[in-house]
């Protein structure tokens, strides 16, 4: 049986090399997603890969378990894609915390919706790969590492408004493609 | 359906169903050849002057324990009278040196905080 999580960290703690090899075979491929997403270049997604695990190992003795091993990586990485990109802290600083209307979660089991998904998933998948980088980091550790807003605010070190800001005007962004492909269409 | 309904949940359809990219090689064998070379040695939890500084305070308090213990009873009530004789005076005819204790220790705070301050700023900046 797959040694679990917290036991595998413990043992990593003590500084058990083998653990830690299976702690980084475990989570490498989102930390590498992550990383991916931000730099937009394989070979640096790999590098900055590699460093998040080197710091997680030099700093295992004092990682505490308050959060998740993965979210705590994922702290690390940020933090060296804080250091690779300058404008990454100031761009997300600056998203601000302004209100914004709250949209209810929306049912996707229409099949009419799911058609039409699927015939603009190719279009909206574009427009996240053109979203700016600040708001593809928040979109990725959203969606596509299932974090919470609270998660991401700590991760990020940002304050809980500018996570939701910074979510809200992604998605506009999105909408708004996805509005002038609709157009588009009309007009065709 | 509302129109704007609708593409929120195009949208976050199509945010959710985004691909993990795969790993195009495993970095395991690298990571772990890297955290065998001294760069990444476990920094101490803690260090031998730690445990200097450790010593001597706590030899500090043990002395001034042990002479507090072995005064004879006369000498501890001549030591209470001064201090409080001391106290009083200072409260008449010093009494200006409470802010300028106050600042002086604002000023040594300040001091002690900045330069970690401007490093991080830097560190954040680079």
């Amino acid at each position: 049986m797959a040694e679990t999580d917290p036991s595998l960290i413990q043992r990593a703690q003590k500084g058990d090399q083998n653990a830690f090899a299976a702690l980084v075979d475990e989570h490498q491929r989102y930390v590498y997603n992550l990383a991916l997403r931000v730099v937009k270049d394989e070979n640096e997604a790999l590098d900055l890969t590699q460093e998040t695990f080197v710091r997680a190992w030099t700093a295992l003795p004092n990682f505490r378990g308050q959060s998740q091993f993965r979210t705590w990586l994922y702290r690390i990485t940020t933090n060296l894609c804080y250091n690779r990109l300058p404008n990454l802290r100031r761009s997300l600083n600056d998203l601000g915390d302004d209100v914004m209307e709250d949209i209810p979660e929306t049912n996707l089991n229409n099949p009419a919706i799911r058609f039409e998904s699927s015939e603009t998933r190719t279009h909206l998948y574009k427009a996240i790969d053109e979203l700016d980088t600040n708001y593809k980091l928040l979109i990725t550790l959203r969606y596509q590492n299932e974090l919470s807003y609270e998660e991401i605010a700590s991760t990020l070190n940002l304050p809980l408004g500018t996570v939701k800001t910074g979510i809200f005007r992604a998605k506009e962004q999105l909408r708004t493609s996805l509005a002038h492909l609709e157009e588009s269409w009309i007009k065709n | 359906m509302d129109k704007k309904l609708k593409q929120h949940a195009l949208i976050e359809d199509a945010l959710k169903s985004q691909i993990v990219a795969p790993m195009p090689r495993s970095i395991t064998t690298e990571v772990m050849a890297r955290i065998q070379t001294a760069d990444a040695k476990r920094p101490a939890i803690i260090t031998w002057s730690d445990f200097a500084f450790g010593f001597v305070i706590a030899s500090c308090i043990a002395a001034l324990w042990f002479t507090s213990q072995n005064l004879p009873p006369i000498l501890l009530a001549k030591l209470r009278m001064q201090s409080i004789l001391l106290y009083q005076d200072f409260m008449v005819n010093s009494r200006w040196l409470v802010p300028t204790l106050f600042f002086g220790l604002a000023v040594l705070m300040v001091a002690l905080t900045i330069p970690t301050l401007i490093k991080m700023t830097v560190d954040r900046a680079r």
